[in-house]
């Protein structure tokens, strides 16, 4: 099962890594008779029954304001390996682009924008976790090795923190942050206040860690060999976290990109042009959007996939399996 | 021996993940197919409205209409507040000496039965309908409205109008003099000629004297009325009286039975029994509920991307949708235009520069932004009056032609040639062309305009940056002048110009581009202010025509805000509503509300 | 006589903790950027207006004054005006935070009556299709967040017309009575209670088929099969209670978890909650509104802790009786 997670995982990351590649499409490019187009259907076998190379008919706006469509069955269009910069792509793009998952309301191809939008969700969540890590191994590693009132004071904090539900903490600060910002700054801004959240699980964690590995025998050898604190730690101490800190990355992983889609689908986080996977949610909200073209809900499907991904993988690891999914679900 | 080890859990692991998946796609094809083949049989379980019966002349009396609002009012006292919800309520409370019929776009008496006027146009003899009554029974005379004037006019310490009523009332700066010349007769005199007349008496409602002269007296006419009053402390001479005000959930408005109007068969209106107004501060419960009949109309348009759910709601007979061709407002475009703005202090000279508005005004592809934005409802605009205002609208105006190389040389004739490997322009300092656009977030129409504008532009080069922001920092914003451009739609609240004073008025709040001029600024723009003054003081419409004409041709020439395209309005009601008059200003339906008549079919909650 | 202690405790840290959430929501929310009476300009209000009313509510008065004046006022349990509804504060949360008690305690509820039952059975079995089938679908579950459920919901709502599509109730029943009010909320509970019941029941599923497991592996288990106890009830009645020691312990974290997945649900489906309350409280910046919630919610994650500490104490007797040596 573990495996299962993993692969799903780094399947998601090759993927965004790997989206110019993949995707079919410009995620920006709008095609202006395709608004709300429905995902183009392939079809293998053509009028006469017989067994073609995967091909599509591409479709003919009936109703511009009803973005209603039919299918151009005079014309039909093959896929091809390796066409036009990407894996697969239509031959030709003159009489229609192939929407394998439908168009948005700007007639952007949705599954470019997933695939582009996974590396905005995953890279906010990667780099926020990276930054938690961080400052939670510091924090925990110092208030663990040092104790005492600094101790106290930074794991009250860590708990005080833990305590509040992630949605509104986030919100709260981001709220209260300029909403004036580039999406250069917005990423900045996320990672910063992901960040912020997410450190007192992982420091939690470490101190307890540290506290009881100091008084093991080896730390006391090494400081009574004149090892600086810092030495001890690094060299001695930390690599024992390791263990943890794995179990706190793939916890953190989807509570960030839940929370990055939560915040740009309520509108404060990034925003149009910048294809992510909460922003794609944020338009398609909209009711009689969901009603009509439910395609627009593909986004979800991804989210759901890594998500799906770091349960395996938590549940896989024979302890802490379900204090890990509790972790996980409570923020 | 690590081999079969392994495979065996490749193969579980891929057993595994493929069980996971399978359930998750089939999840969702069970949920997709079974949403796909139930719809059918549930179509026949909804009631259907009945077509109203054809030619049968009477209108049923009786009945509840359900409306709802967006936001709450802060007060009922609508001499002291101009949001909208104020604004619905008093529609359907009072009554106003005369009233411009929304549809016609014509006068019409209403407390006002007829009047005349002197020769040289500045006095009207009005003469008042007899034998009205307030909702309390207290008989409406001329002190009424000479107590009217007299609140919109009060002033406060520092000896500024209280009353934002007082700038719509006021002619060349000036406000009207009323006396009562006896019970039922009051004369107003204009300081000066007033070509629209009459029409200026449509913004104020006439309030009762005998339950506010005591705090207009008193100094506190303000808080006069607020949202705690007691129903019963209030009364007006409109077609409903509010029965409860229920706090963040609705008003409840009944009949009033001392209504003065009659229908034509002499039938005492209003039809209705009572108007319910909901509160539903979201856009999508407030869609959903006019999707499914719960509400029967709603204070605002269709929007274009709602436009679909709607018809098939139309096409199950649930709801009617009315097509009102071309709307009056167009999304506008501008750009900071004054002397103290900081990107004209800056290094940026060209963003103030007209060339850069003509040719931006002709780099855009209006067909395409129609399509992209109104999904094809909507008609390519030029200047400041939509083509859907018919009276006003000159359509002789010369507008620029869609010519991008034509653009690029005006941009080239103010020195942005260059361009850097991206394809953006680069100006003398060889920093690329971009400015900052301040629009309204939540604004589904203006978000997509200016997404459409920013796509647009990047084609000849030229970034523009879109900034979505809360309407009320926007304001701010606005109001400070801390922007470089901005991108709105402002609300007309009639299609005579001389409504949008402060637009047109260099010493104008509203003179978006540089208002409040403590002089005209540039040489157009005096012009501009001349024009408009005489446009307003003559009393023939084809020269006030004629006046306006020539001050569309100078906004063509300056361009001093840029428009792309005006949307088609539909407005949609429940099947239930008939003797409705759907309009292109809002109230849409409310706004005639004494001539509503509402089916005796029962409300399905589907 | 510790159950006493215990509350006390409890309820001293609940309090420290609503002080410090709102005392930081309302400075959190003065010391921000972006006008405050943003509202009033969107409405064409003049300038003096504004200033008037920025007077009013204490703007123009130094953060730290503003704060204790503030803070000496809820100790009155005076919460001040919102801003942004002119209304007081107090009579706002009251209600929106009743309406998200409401979503959460039947989220809960059905999550509960879900996911227990499925625990003990995917936990009182090894192998076999059943349990396997359930610790399947619990994981899907699991991984279906709030936000993704609701959408899903909300659409097939759309379509086939089986739940009302969001709100709490139709505008009907408004005053035809008591009883017609309850079966209108009943009806329009079910799709947010749903959403956020799905990943829940799978986390209590979860835990509770682990808790189950290792019961079951208990000596004393063994023993009373070998005294010819039949099985089923076993697992039903003395290996449940057992379980529910670390059941309970988690109710504190769900109560903050169901916190967070309300705000989301209540935005989808447009349930008038607390959740959507602050969040529009934030966006306008109406710092007493934003005080308000933040408190309320607090009681909430309080209370939360406090109930699953009492629940806890209840089933394992052995942290009751430390006193009593």
């Amino acid at each position: 099962m573990r495996r299962t997670g993993l692969v799903l995982l780094a399947l998601a990351v090759a993927v965004a890594a790997a989206a110019p590649l993949l995707a079919p499409h410009d995620p920006g490019r709008g095609y202006d008779d395709y608004l709300h187009a429905p995902p183009t259907a392939l079809h293998v076998r053509d009028a006469d029954g017989r067994w073609r190379w995967p091909f599509f008919h591409p479709l003919r706006l009936v109703d511009r304001l009803e973005s209603r469509y039919e299918e151009d069955t005079s014309r039909e269009v093959a896929l091809k390996l390796f066409a036009r910069g990407s894996l697969v792509a239509e031959q030709d793009e003159s009489a229609g682009p192939w929407l394998p998952l439908g168009a948005d309301s700007f007639g952007r191809d949705l599954y470019s924008r997933i695939l582009y939008g996974a590396r905005v969700s995953l890279g906010v969540a990667l780099v926020a976790v990276a930054g938690s890590l961080l400052i939670g191994l510091v924090v925990g590693g110092v208030s663990g090795y040092f104790g005492g009132a600094l101790d106290e004071l930074l794991m009250r904090l860590a708990e005080f923190v833990v305590v509040l539900p992630t949605v509104y903490l986030v919100l709260a600060l981001r709220s209260v942050l300029p909403l004036v910002l580039t999406p250069g700054q917005v990423f900045a801004l996320m990672v910063g206040i992901f960040t912020l959240v997410g450190w007192p699980y992982v420091a939690r964690g470490v101190r307890g860690i540290v506290a009881v590995e100091r008084r093991r025998d080896y730390a006391e050898a090494a400081r009574a060999a004149g090892a600086s604190p810092v030495r001890i730690l690094c060299r001695n101490i930390l690599p024992a976290t390791v263990g943890h800190l794995g179990i706190q990355a793939t916890l953190l992983l989807p509570a960030f990109i839940l929370a990055e889609a939560t915040l740009s689908f309520v509108g404060v986080g990034f925003f149009d042009p910048t294809p992510t996977w909460g922003t794609m949610l944020h338009d398609a909200a909209n009711v009689s959007t969901l009603g009509q073209f439910p395609w627009m809900l593909a986004p979800a499907f991804a989210i759901f996939i890594v998500v799906l991904g770091v349960n395996l993988v938590v549940q896989g690891s024979r302890t802490r399996s379900v204090a890990g999914s509790i972790d996980l679900a409570a923020r | 021996m690590h081999w079969p080890v392994r495979w065996k859990v490749v193969r579980r692991s891929l057993r595994e993940s493929v069980v996971f998946l399978a359930i998750g796609l089939l999840a969702a094809a069970g949920v997709y197919a079974v949403s796909i083949t139930i719809r059918p049989f549930l179509d026949g379980v909804e009631t259907k409205a009945h077509a109203a019966p054809p030619g049968s002349g009477a209108l049923p009396a009786g009945g509840n209409l359900v409306s709802s609002i967006r936001g709450e009012p802060r007060t009922f006292n609508r001499y002291a507040d101009q949001t909208s919800a104020v604004e619905t309520i008093t529609f359907l409370l009072h009554s106003r000496l005369v009233r411009v019929n929304r549809k016609t776009m014509e006068i019409e008496p209403m407390l006002a039965e007829g009047w005349t006027a002197s020769k040289d146009n500045l006095a009207y003899t009005i003469r008042l309908r007899r034998g009205v009554r307030f909702s309390d029974g207290a008989p409406f005379a001329s002190a009424d409205v000479v107590f009217a004037f007299r609140a919109i006019y009060r002033k406060d310490k520092t000896g500024a109008y209280e009353s934002p009523i007082a700038d719509s009332m006021q002619v060349a700066g000036k406000p009207l003099d009323v006396k009562a010349l006896d019970e039922n007769t009051v004369q107003i005199r204009f300081p000066s000629a007033y070509g629209p007349g009459m029409r200026i008496l449509d913004n104020l409602p006439i309030y009762p004297r005998h339950l506010l002269e005591q705090s207009l007296n008193d100094g506190t006419f303000d808080a006069a009325w607020g949202v705690s009053t007691p129903p019963a402390k209030m009364a007006g001479l409109g077609p409903f009286v509010l029965k409860e005000y229920q706090a963040g959930q609705r008003l409840v408005f009944d009949r009033n039975p001392r209504y003065w109007r009659k229908d034509a068969a002499g039938r005492p209106l209003p039809y209705l029994d009572r108007i319910t107004i909901e509160i539903l501060a979201d856009q999508n419960a407030e869609l959903l509920r006019l999707q499914s009949g719960q509400l029967d109309c709603i204070q605002s348009e269709v929007r274009p991307e709602d436009y679909k759910a709607l018809k098939e709601a139309a096409t199950k007979g649930k709801i009617r949708l009315y097509d009102l061709g071309t709307g009056l407002d167009a999304d506008a475009l501008w750009f900071n235009l004054r002397a103290d703005a900081p990107i004209a202090r800056g290094r940026r000279p060209w963003l103030q520069n007209v060339e850069l508005r003509r040719a931006i005004a002709e780099s855009v592809d209006r067909t395409r932004f129609t399509n992209t934005v109104f999904f094809g409802a909507g008609v390519p605009t030029f200047g400041p009056v939509s083509p859907g205002n018919r009276i006003w609208f000159d359509p002789q105006v010369p507008t620029p032609k869609f010519d991008r190389a034509s653009a690029a040389r005006r941009l080239a004739s103010i020195g942005l040639t260059k361009k850097n490997a991206e394809g953006i322009l680069l100006d003398s300092a060889g920093a690329p062309v971009q400015f900052t656009l301040l629009t309204q977030k939540g604004n589904t129409a203006l978000e997509r305009g200016a997404a459409a504008l920013r796509e647009q532009l990047r084609a000849i080069g030229v970034v523009m940056d879109v900034v979505p922001l809360q309407v009320g920092t926007l304001g701010g914003r606005l109001e400070s002048g801390d922007l470089e451009a901005a991108y709105y739609r402002f609300l007309t609240s009639d299609v005579d110009p001389a409504a949008s004073m402060d637009l047109w008025r260099s010493s104008g709040g509203f003179h978006v581009w540089n208002p409040r001029q403590a002089k005209p600024a540039t040489e157009w723009e005096g012009l501009l202010d001349d024009l408009i003054a005489r446009q307003v003081s003559t009393v023939d419409p084809a020269q006030r025509k004629r006046l306006f004409g020539q001050v569309q041709r100078i906004f063509a020439e300056h361009i001093p805000i840029l428009y792309f395209a005006a949307p088609r309005v539909y407005v949609a009601t429940s099947a239930r509503v008939l003797n409705a008059t759907p309009v292109l200003l809002r109230p849409v339906v409310l706004w005639s509300a004494d001539t509503l008549a509402m089916q005796a079919a029962p409300r399905s909650n589907r | 006589m510790s159950l006493l202690r215990l509350f006390a405790r409890r309820a001293v840290f609940g309090l420290l903790l609503v002080l410090t959430v709102s005392s930081g929501a309302v400075l959190l929310t003065r010391l921000a950027p972006d006008n405050e009476a943003a509202e009033l300009m969107a409405s064409g209000a003049s300038r003096e207006t504004i200033e008037r009313e920025r007077a009013r509510h204490g703007f123009d008065r130094p953060v730290l004054e503003q704060y204790i004046a503030w803070l000496s006022h809820a100790a009155r349990l005076d919460f001040g005006q919102s801003v942004m509804f002119g209304r007081p504060v107090a009579d706002l949360v009251r209600q929106r935070a009743a309406n998200t008690a409401l979503l959460a305690l039947a989220a809960l509820a059905l999550a509960t009556l879900v996911g227990i039952p499925l625990g003990v059975v995917s936990g009182s079995r090894r192998s076999g299709p059943l349990p396997a089938l359930i610790r399947a679908v619990s994981l899907v579950c699991l991984s279906l967040p709030p936000l993704l459920t609701s959408l899903v919901l909300v659409f097939v709502a759309a379509r086939t017309g089986w739940f009302p599509i969001g709100g709490m109730t139709s505008i009907e029943a408004s005053d035809a009575g008591w009883l017609p009010w309850v079966r209108d909320v009943a009806w329009h509970v079910p799709l947010p209670a749903i959403a956020l019941a799905i990943p829940m029941a799978a986390v209590l599923e979860r835990l509770q088929s682990q808790a189950t497991g290792e019961t079951l592996r208990e000596p004393f288990m063994l023993a009373a099969l070998a005294r010819g106890v039949r099985r089923p009830r076993l697992v039903w009645r003395d290996g449940f209670k057992a379980s529910i020691r670390p059941v309970a312990s988690i109710y504190g974290l769900i109560v903050g978890g169901l916190l967070s997945g309300s705000f989301v649900v209540e935005i989808v489906t447009s349930w008038p909650g607390l959740g959507r309350l602050m969040f529009d409280g934030l966006r306008a910046r109406d710092l007493y509104l934003v005080a308000g919630c933040a408190a309320a919610g607090s009681v909430f994650l309080a209370a939360g802790s406090l109930l699953s500490d009492l629940a806890l104490a209840f089933a394992d007797p052995r942290l009751r009786g430390e006193e009593r040596r």
